[in-house]
Formats: C-alpha cells, sequence, structure tokens
C-alpha cells in the first residue's frame, strides 16, 4: 500500500473513532457560574462533585450519556460586583446555566428575568429538599415564590481580641461578661467605641475596629441598632429615615474622633485588614463573621474551642442606646438555575445533590459556615470540627435577613459611599445622612421611599 | 597664543588672552552644564527609584517583607559611582580614560553590591512562571479549579493581540496616512478636524455602547473584538503621525516614480513606503505597547477566563496577594513590563523623530 | 484628435476613456487608502457615539434592555444629581492644573534642557521620562500606589520618616488631587517631550550661530530662535493633551479609584462609575453626551484660538 492510501486510512480511522466516541459519549455540559471565594471553594465545588456523583449513577444505569460540569470562577472582589458582571453576562447570551449568588440578588435576577422558579421542583422533591432549615427559604424568595436554593449561611459578629483587652487592664472575669452585658442592652455601640478607641489611643494597636472595606451585609446588622431599617414591608419598597441614619452617622463620626474607627479602613485591601487582625495583631476588634475562625486558627495556631475563646471574644452588634436589643445578620449565599438555561431541570437536579448532607457538611466544617440542614447540625463532624458553628447558633436569635428587593445591590453601595465619607473625614454625620438620601432617590427615584 | 589683531575696533591690540577666554568660557560651560545635569537627575530620581525598588523587591523580597534596605544598599553604592562617572566624562575629554575609568568604576560598584547585598538575591518569586497554583500554595484554595490560568497563557494572548493589532494599525494608518498627505478631497479639512475633535469623545465612556456592538456583530468575548477596538481607538492620532512623516517625504521621488511609469499605488509600496520606515516603526512600537498594556477594555469585553491577558493578571494577582507577597507581585510585573522595556530601549531613536503631522514652521 | 466618446449614451457628456479611467482609479485609491480607515472609524468610533447618544435619552439599566425613550435622564441631571458641579470642578482643577504644569510646560523644559546637555545625555534622560508612558498602566499605578503607602512600607514615607523625621503621611487619602496629578503629569510630559524635542532637533544649526554671533545669551535663544520654532507643536499639544486629560481616566481609576469619597472622581470617572458601579448604563450614557459636548466645544474654541487652520497644509500635486 502507498504512503497516500494509509494515510487516507489513518484519517479515516480517526474520524470514525472520534465520530463513534461522540456518538458515545454524549456530554451534557452544565456551565456554572461562580465567585472565586477563599472562604468558599466548594460551594462550586460541590457542584462538580454532584456532577460526579450523576455520572456513576448514570453508568451504573448503562447510560451513555454524560454530563460535564463547565466551571467559570470568577475574580470580582465583592458578590456586589459578581453579581453586576452577571447580570451583564446573561445580557448577552452568556450566561451560565447554574449560578452561586447572593442571596439578597434574588430579586434583581427574577425582575432581570433570569431566574428560574423553582418552587415547583422544590415542591416535587422533598427527597432532597425536605430536610433544609425552614427559615433559610425566606433568604430566597422573592414575591411569594422560591427561585433559588440556599447554600449556607453564616452568623456575623464582632471578634475581640482578649490579649489585647487584657494588655489595656481588662480581667478575665469582664472580658467574660461582656456578651452578656451587650445582649442585656446595658454595652452599647458607643462603649465598645469608647473601648476601642481607648485601645489605640494608650498604644496598645493602632486599629480600634476594622470592618469589610466594601459594600456588603454587616453594616446592615450596624445600622439596624440604630433603628435604620431598609425595608417596608407594606408598601414592599425600600427606606430610608432620615432621622435615623442621622443617629447611625453621628455613632460612625464619633467613632473616628476617638480614633476607634480609622480613616483608611474602606481604601485597605482585604489582605490588609487580614493581615493587621490576625497576623500583626493591630486592632482590637474585627467585624465580619464566624467563617473568620479558620483564619484565626490558623494565623494563632489555636487548638480547639478552649484555647480559641481564651484568644477571642465574640459579641453580637451592640444597641445604640441603652436598654436596646443587640442585632446580628444572617447572609446565606444560594444556587439559582437561569431561566435561559437549555438544561433547566438537570441543572436543578444538580443543585440538588450539592445540597445534600455531606457535601453541605463538607463546605460548612472546612470553611464554618453554618449547614443548610436539619440533620446536618447534629452531624458528628460538624459537632466535633464544628464547634465554632455550634458556638454561634445562639447569636442566631437576633439575625435577620437583608430584603430581596432589586435594588437592594445600589442600597448597600450607597450606604457604604456615606460611611466612607464620614470615615474619610469628608462628610459630617448630617452632611452624611443628607448625601444618602439625596443617593438614594438619584439612583433608585421611586423604589425607595424617604421618612423623616 | 597672543594675537595683534583685534576682533573690531582696531585699537592697538589688548593682547587677548585666548586661554584666559577659553578657560572662562570652559568654567561657565561647565557650571551650566552641571546645573542642567543637576536638574535632569533631581526630576528623574521620582521615576527611576520606583521602578528599581520594584525590581529590588522582585529579587529580593520573601514572604511577608518587603524591607528596604536593599533598596537604600544598593542606592548607596550605585549613586556615588554614577556621580563620579558622570564628573570625570564631563571633564575629561579622552574617549579611552572615560571608558577606562567607567569600567574601574563598574568593576567596583559591581563587587561591592554582590558583598553587600548577594545573598539576599534568589529568583522564587518568579516561581509564577512554572508553577500555576503558586497563590493557592501560599495561601488557601479559592476555587475548585485553578484560580488563575498559567501565566503564559496570558503571555501569548497579551502577544497575539499586541501584534495583531499593531499589524492592523500600521497598515490602516500608513494607508490613511498617505492619502491624507498627498490627495486634496471633498472634506479633507473637515476629516483633520473630526480626527482631531475625535479625540474628545471619551473612549472609556463609549464602553457600553462598544459592547453592545461588539455584541451586535457577535464578536464580543473574542481578542478579535478587543483588538479591533483598540485599533479604532488608537486610530486618529496615528494617521496623523504617519501624514506628518508623509509630509517629509519630498514629492520629486513619487513623481520620478510615477514619470518612469508606475502607478500611484506602486509609487507609494515600492518607493514612498521604505521612505517613511522610521515612522512605520516608531508607531508600530507605540501601537505595541499601547495593546501590551490595554487594562480597562479587556475587563470589559472578555468574559471567560480563558482569554485573560498580563494586565489582568497582574491585576488579579496583585489584588489577590497584595501586601502578603509584595515579592511575586513585584515579580509578576517585572515580567510584564520587560517586553515594553526592550522594545522601548531598542526603538528608543525611532520614537524620537516622530513629527506632528504639516508641522514645519 | 479625440478618442471616440464612451458607450452608455445616457451620459450627459461623453467622458473620453482616458479620464474615465483616471476616475475610476480615483475611486479606487480612495476606496483602498482612506476606506480601511474609515470602516474602521465608522463602525467602533462613530456608531458606538450615535449608540451613545440614543442610549442617552433611554433607560437601560444593568439588564442592558432598553424600556422606553425617556428624557429622565437629564431631568435627573438637572434637578437631582448634587455630585455633579462637584465633579466639573475636580475635571477642571486637574486639567488645567496637569496640563499647565507637565504636559506642556515641564514638557517643554524637559526637551529644552535635554537637548542642552550633551545628545548621549539628553537622551538617556528623555529615556527615562518615557518609562512612565512605556510601562503597563497596571504596573505603573501599582507603583504609584507602593510609593505613597501611609505605612512606613511606601517609600515615600521611608524618605520622610527617616530623612526628615516626620510622622509617615498619607497622600492618598489626604491629597488625592495631588497624587493623580503627579501620576498623570509624568505620563503626559513625556510625550510633548518627544514632540518638543524632534521639532527643536529640526531647527537649522545655522539659526543659533547666527544668533550667538550676534551676541545671543543662552535664554534669548531660547526666546527667539527656538519657542517660534516651537509654536505648532505647543499648540497641537495642549488641544491634543486638554482633550486626552478631559477623556481618560485609566490611571485615576487604577489609582484612587476616583476617592476617596468621591474627591478625585472626574467627570469621565463620574460617568463610568455611575454606569459600572451601579449598573445605570443609560444615566452614563447621558453623562458622557455632556462631557462630549464639552470637550468638542473645547476642542473647537481652542482650535480657533491657535489658528490651526494654517496647519494643515494643502497637499502637492493630484495625479492618480
Amino acid at each position: 500500500m502507498d504512503r497516500k492510501t494509509v494515510l487516507c486510512g489513518i484519517v479515516a480511522g480517526a474520524m470514525l473513532c472520534i465520530s463513534a466516541a461522540s456518538a458515545l459519549a454524549e456530554d451534557v455540559v452544565i456551565k456554572v457560574w461562580s465567585r472565586a471565594d477563599r472562604s468558599g471553594p466548594l460551594r462550586a465545588g460541590n457542584l462538580v462533585t454532584a456532577g460526579d456523583t450523576l455520572n456513576k449513577m448514570l453508568a451504573a444505569a448503562g447510560s451513555d450519556k454524560r454530563v460535564k460540569i463547565d466551571l467559570n470562577e470568577t475574580n470580582a472582589k465583592g458578590y456586589d460586583d459578581d453579581a453586576l458582571d452577571l447580570l451583564k453576562a446573561f445580557a448577552v447570551d452568556k450566561g451560565p446555566d447554574i449560578f452561586v449568588l447572593a442571596h439578597e440578588w434574588t430579586g434583581a435576577f427574577v425582575e432581570a428575568g433570569y431566574a428560574l422558579n423553582l418552587e415547583d421542583h422544590i415542591g416535587k422533591n422533598p427527597e432532597f429538599y425536605g430536610d433544609i432549615i425552614v427559615p433559610l427559604w425566606q433568604s430566597v424568595s422573592y414575591k411569594g415564590a422560591r427561585y433559588g436554593v440556599p447554600q449556607d449561611s453564616e452568623v456575623r459578629m464582632y471578634f475581640l481580641n482578649n490579649d489585647k483587652l487584657r494588655k489595656l487592664g481588662k480581667t478575665d472575669k469582664d472580658i467574660a461578661a461582656l456578651p452578656g452585658k451587650v445582649d442585656a442592652g446595658e454595652f452599647t455601640a458607643y462603649d465598645l467605641c469608647d473601648l476601642a478607641g481607648q485601645a489605640v489611643q494608650k498604644g496598645v494597636v493602632k486599629y480600634g475596629i476594622l470592618h469589610r472595606p466594601n459594600a456588603g451585609p454587616d453594616f446592615q446588622m450596624l445600622m439596624e441598632s440604630f433603628g435604620v431599617v431598609p425595608y417596608d414591608k407594606e408598601a414592599a419598597k425600600l427606606q430610608a429615615s432620615k432621622a435615623a441614619l442621622k443617629d447611625f452617622f453621628t455613632w460612625v463620626k464619633y467613632c473616628l474622633d476617638k480614633k476607634a474607627l480609622s480613616a483608611t479602613n474602606t481604601t485597605m485591601s482585604w489582605d490588609a485588614i487580614e493581615q493587621a487582625s490576625f497576623a500583626r495583631e493591630e486592632a482590637l476588634v474585627l467585624f465580619h463573621g464566624v467563617w473568620r475562625v479558620t483564619d484565626q486558627t490558623k494565623a494563632w495556631n489555636l487548638k480547639g474551642k478552649d484555647d480559641y475563646q481564651r484568644k477571642i471574644t465574640w459579641i453580637n452588634a451592640p444597641a445604640g442606646k441603652k436598654g436596646g436589643k443587640p442585632t446580628n445578620l444572617s447572609h446565606p449565599i444560594a444556587y439559582a438555575v437561569s431561566a435561559k438555561s437549555k438544561n433547566k431541570d438537570l441543572a436543578a437536579y444538580i443543585i440538588a445533590l450539592a445540597s445534600q448532607p455531606i457535601p453541605n457538611m463538607r463546605h460548612a466544617v472546612t470553611t464554618n459556615h453554618t449547614p443548610i440542614n436539619y440533620g446536618g447540625q447534629s452531624m458528628p463532624e460538624v459537632v466535633e470540627k464544628g464547634w465554632a458553628l455550634v458556638a454561634a447558633t445562639p447569636m442566631l436569635k437576633y439575625a435577620s435577613f437583608m430584603p430581596n428587593h432589586p435594588k437592594i445591590g445600589q442600597y448597600n453601595g450607597i450606604i457604604f459611599k456615606g460611611i466612607q465619607g464620614v470615615e474619610t473625614g469628608r462628610l459630617t454625620a448630617q452632611a452624611a445622612a443628607d448625601f444618602v438620601v439625596d443617593e438614594l432617590s438619584n439612583e433608585l427615584g421611586k423604589d425607595v421611599v424617604i421618612k423623616n | 597664543m597672543a594675537t595683534e589683531h583685534a576682533i573690531a575696533g582696531g585699537a592697538p591690540a589688548a593682547r587677548t588672552d585666548w586661554q584666559a577666554l577659553a578657560r572662562r568660557t570652559w568654567r561657565t560651560r561647565f557650571t551650566g552644564q552641571s546645573a542642567l545635569f543637576a536638574f535632569l537627575v533631581v526630576v528623574s530620581v521620582p521615576i527611576i527609584l520606583p521602578y528599581f525598588w520594584m525590581v529590588v523587591i522582585a529579587f529580593t523580597a520573601r514572604t511577608g517583607g518587603v524591607g528596604s534596605d536593599v533598596l537604600w544598599t544598593a542606592c548607596a553604592v550605585i549613586v556615588p559611582a554614577v556621580l563620579v562617572y558622570s564628573l570625570v566624562h564631563m571633564s575629561v575629554a579622552a574617549k579611552g580614560l572615560r571608558l577606562a575609568s567607567g569600567l574601574i568604576l563598574l568593576a567596583i560598584a559591581g563587587t561591592l553590591l554582590v558583598a553587600l547585598v548577594g545573598e539576599r538575591l534568589h529568583l522564587n518569586n518568579f516561581r509564577f512562571l512554572w508553577r500555576a497554583d503558586f497563590v493557592e500554595e501560599l495561601r488557601s484554595k479559592a476555587t475548585s479549579g485553578a484560580q488563575f490560568p498559567s501565566v503564559w497563557t496570558a503571555f501569548f494572548n497579551s502577544l497575539a493581540l499586541a501584534l495583531s493589532q499593531t499589524v492592523i494599525i500600521l497598515t490602516v494608518a500608513s494607508l490613511a496616512g498617505y492619502y491624507i498627505s498627498r490627495f486634496a478631497f471633498r472634506g479633507r479639512n473637515a476629516f483633520l478636524q473630526g480626527l482631531l475633535v475625535l479625540h474628545a469623545f471619551p473612549a472609556m465612556t463609549l464602553i457600553i455602547p462598544i459592547f453592545l456592538m461588539l455584541y451586535w456583530i457577535h464578536l464580543l468575548d473574542t481578542i478579535i473584538g478587543v483588538m479591533l477596538v483598540l485599533a479604532a481607538i488608537e486610530l486618529p492620532f496615528y494617521v496623523f503621525v504617519m501624514k506628518g512623516f508623509f509630509d517629509g517625504v519630498p514629492w520629486d521621488i513619487e513623481m520620478s516614480a510615477m514619470t518612469d511609469g508606475a502607478t500611484r499605488r506602486q509609487a507609494f509600496r515600492l518607493i514612498v513606503l521604505p521612505q517613511v520606515r522610521v515612522g512605520l516603526i516608531a508607531v508600530a512600537v507605540f501601537a505595541f505597547i499601547r495593546a501590551w498594556e490595554e487594562y480597562i477594555f479587556v475587563r470589559t469585553f472578555l468574559i471567560e477566563n480563558t482569554n485573560w491577558v498580563m494586565s489582568l493578571y497582574l491585576f488579579w494577582v496583585a489584588d489577590d496577594v497584595m501586601g502578603v507577597d509584595y515579592g511575586i507581585v513585584a515579580a509578576v510585573a517585572v515580567f510584564y513590563v520587560l517586553p515594553s522595556l526592550l522594545l522601548y530601549v531598542f526603538c528608543q531613536k525611532y520614537l524620537t523623530q516622530m513629527t506632528i503631522g504639516g508641522i514645519k514652521g | 484628435m479625440s478618442r471616440s466618446p464612451s458607450r452608455g449614451a445616457n451620459h450627459e457628456f461623453a467622458m473620453p476613456d482616458f479620464a474615465r479611467a483616471q476616475l475610476r482609479r480615483q475611486r479606487i485609491n480612495f476606496a483602498l487608502f482612506l476606506g480601511p480607515a474609515l470602516v474602521l472609524l465608522a463602525v467602533f468610533f462613530v456608531a458606538p457615539v450615535i449608540i451613545d447618544l440614543v442610549l442617552a435619552f433611554t433607560d437601560m439599566g444593568r439588564t442592558l434592555a432598553v424600556g422606553k425613550f425617556t428624557l429622565e435622564n437629564f431631568e435627573r441631571m438637572v434637578t437631582r444629581d448634587t455630585r455633579l458641579l462637584g465633579a466639573l470642578g475636580i475635571t477642571f482643577i486637574f486639567v488645567v492644573t496637569t496640563l499647565g504644569v507637565f504636559n506642556v510646560t515641564f514638557a517643554l523644559l524637559l526637551a529644552l534642557v535635554t537637548t542642552a546637555v550633551p545628545q548621549r545625555l539628553g537622551a538617556f534622560f528623555r529615556a527615562v521620562w518615557l518609562l512612565p508612558r512605556m510601562s503597563p498602566s497596571v504596573v505603573y499605578a501599582l507603583l504609584w500606589l507602593w510609593v505613597v503607602d501611609p505605612n512606613e512600607r511606601g517609600l515615600l514615607n521611608q524618605i520622610v520618616v527617616h530623612v526628615f523625621d516626620m510622622p509617615p503621611i498619607d497622600l492618598r487619602n489626604n491629597h488625592p488631587l495631588l497624587v493623580i496629578i503627579l501620576a498623570n503629569g509624568f505620563i503626559g510630559a513625556s510625550l510633548g517631550m518627544l514632540i518638543f524635542t524632534s521639532a527643536i532637533r529640526s531647527i537649522p544649526e545655522h539659526l543659533f550661530h547666527a544668533a550667538r554671533v550676534d551676541g545671543a545669551g543662552s535664554l534669548a535663544i531660547v526666546r527667539h530662535v527656538t519657542l517660534p520654532a516651537l509654536r505648532w507643536p505647543i499648540s497641537y499639544m495642549t488641544i491634543h493633551q486638554s482633550l486626552s486629560l478631559l477623556v481618560s481616566f485609566e490611571y485615576i481609576l487604577l489609582i484612587t479609584a476616583g476617592g476617596p469619597f468621591y474627591d478625585t472622581t472626574v467627570f469621565s470617572l463620574y460617568a463610568y462609575r455611575r454606569a459600572f458601579e451601579s449598573g445605570e448604563y443609560a444615566y452614563g450614557a447621558a453623562l458622557s453626551l455632556i462631557l462630549v459636548v464639552i470637550g468638542v466645544v473645547a476642542a473647537l474654541a481652542l482650535w480657533r484660538l491657535m489658528d490651526m487652520k494654517r496647519l494643515l497644509q494643502p497637499p502637492r500635486i493630484e495625479v492618480h
């Protein structure tokens, strides 16, 4: 046989093989969009595992079909930026089948027509969804229907560095009594700033309180102590009260003047804040959430609950006035299916598999988020390795969710800018309140109700 | 050497002391030049120092630290060496002596540097070149895949983008520049004025319309789309530049070619184009460097992670490990700057010959 | 002997063949030479501008869907937007200062000085000053951030603390406008320096010799020989750079992101922030429309002021 014939034969054979292989392995591709988050790699990872599980079942059933999970993990700075990018991607038909989102964006995606109504699917599959903690469903509901599946939840708090408190002269008894005082309303937000300011002025620490450097759920919890409630249930609109905002910003200014809050907080990078709070112990208080326990344990080489609690104290966000109630916030992340997907049911079932107790527990325990299933809370691993989650659960008593209004993202952004304005010294408390009200009516127009 | 004849006025010549005159001129010249030199040094230090610092960090920083002591030590050695050399250079005219003193100073400075900071140098910060998961081993995993693509993917994407964009700009700008330079057509003035005014259109805020436009012609999320957009945005400036170069080519050359029977197009291709070689190189270098650094457009128009270019790569690495590891960020930055720098250094003499179209006083 | 008229009896006049050929070549040349540029500019520059014009009158939000046509963007600009005037003010200060101090003046100074010192030394310093422009924007911004870092790590603070024995300063927070003026100025000066240098070098040597023989000192030479020759480059640079500064915000975005708060948000960045931080694309389009108008007006005014029409020499000989 001459060369040409051999070549033709090889090519034909190869093409036959390829077409046979592709005929055999009909891959269904499910695209997943997730934000690359160091505190949650398994959010996307569990979906990949779910795909593998499904493939095992398909193989066992003798089917030739396989599911391929195609991950796109973006580098957005926060969930808000990521949601905007995702909306843009959807608008140009580059949207995924499954996406991971912060729950308060549910409304925005539903209004844009990109989130699939999952009521039917959830209702028909109690075997998968029946054990999910009931209040969590509220976080993925919009106008009475469920559009997502909660992926995790957490508790947010202030982390106080006990070593620094001791240096300040507090006894162990004082420190242990603090959480109780906060819950009883005796230790207010102003007292916290006094304490933090004292620590800075005495040179014990460089930063009093460190908070997140971008917009986020934390601030809602902070503002609630001062009566700023973002959502008006009756009107089904966002709202802002001028007086409450002024109270809140007055407190921020007070803390800034006492040096409890620092002017550079809003422009620091996440990394700088972590370095300052953990490795270098330059801050008295970090305001964030329970999943930080992982980082803290690693940074200080803490072994177990007792070691940790000797080093760190948790408190809820203290009330604004004496006798008030402390506040807390829970911010679930959710899975959602794209309404434009060509494989809606398959995508939904992938999510169902990813939400099972074992995968969910893996995420919960390794990154210190609370499990979404009732059963998950009593799993041996959770009880043993997730002591932080168990310890944090009582704080959920004061917790609320953010509203799922479509424009909550912009609302949060404006609040953050106001805080930045006060902290950097550009705005007085009154000016900040005016600024927020201005921007809200500017950007949200009729979607916000401004109260006096 | 005194001379009898005075310069003007003819009175019995006071013997003009040429040597004293020469010495005085030389002194004024020396102080003048030194002052200018000092001025240049003072204004250039704020630029040189940070770049040098970045290079030093890339080669010396260990995790968690960015000590500047290496920088200052190095400066303490290099600065006096340079000053001494420049003094020697200005006061001595003989080339051989200059060269010799230069080499000696180089040797001294080199040995001192090696002795003082040699052991602090290491290549560990460049490990991103051979390990794709360098961020994850530094900190914890953030994704289920790899958080960053390999730096080489980004590098070759950048290269493809920059080279193709340069070719497009060279072709289009020289064609257009030649035509404007040689032909009067209706609306020529308006066209030129329009080109100048196009600069007033905020290219950055045209992002959303361009985004929509790319979407409608199905070029979104492609490198080709970004390439075309970049070329279009930069075009007005380069057309002006090429026009300037073409204006500088005497018409006689073309005319003689055309009387010999060449068509206009042939004259352009074979005769005129080689004459503006300098312009072509200058435009190519500028265009390449501009595309190499493009950040905002790629950020907006590329959606899938596989289409990363170097600017995005550096931005995300810096965003992620900023503060933890200045060394890695600096190393990536050095790697990223290198092609631009090399290109610029080698083609520098062409860049300084750019003029603006038609300006000949 | 004229050639026979071409076919096509419905022509008003009969064109001789060679004229027709030339006309065809003329048209082909036009398409060949100017065509690509026109197409590229039309599709990616002019068309988006038109789209932008249309967008400004819609309500396009972050879903990229056009709901209705409305004037509400402009109404909002005039009545409800309290940041607008501030942004305009900052833009004015930024453009005028950077242009006046760096892009034109300092560029001129650099060009004069680097041509007054020996050739290679001048070339070296010009190379140094081109470095910011040649290095990628992300790297340049990164360096600035490291230099003005408020901790002691920052290069500037190293000098301030160790040499001047003062507490570390936070330029980014306290004087952000200064930071962006410097950052953009370093970049801006380089282009002018290039253009002016080549213009200076093209001044015939004998003019300098003549001036010296006539007894002119260095400063006088600069005033009477160099500067007049630089009239056109200076005018062009002023227009070009003022438009550039009005419109570009890449470095500002990378270094301060328009902050802290809105302190360094120039108008172009303001439009970008409105569009991308909140997904209000129609409003951003309306804002950029205003910016375009400002830019065009400024460009035309400066054009008139500097009599740029004389710059555009008519071409030589028209042969296709």
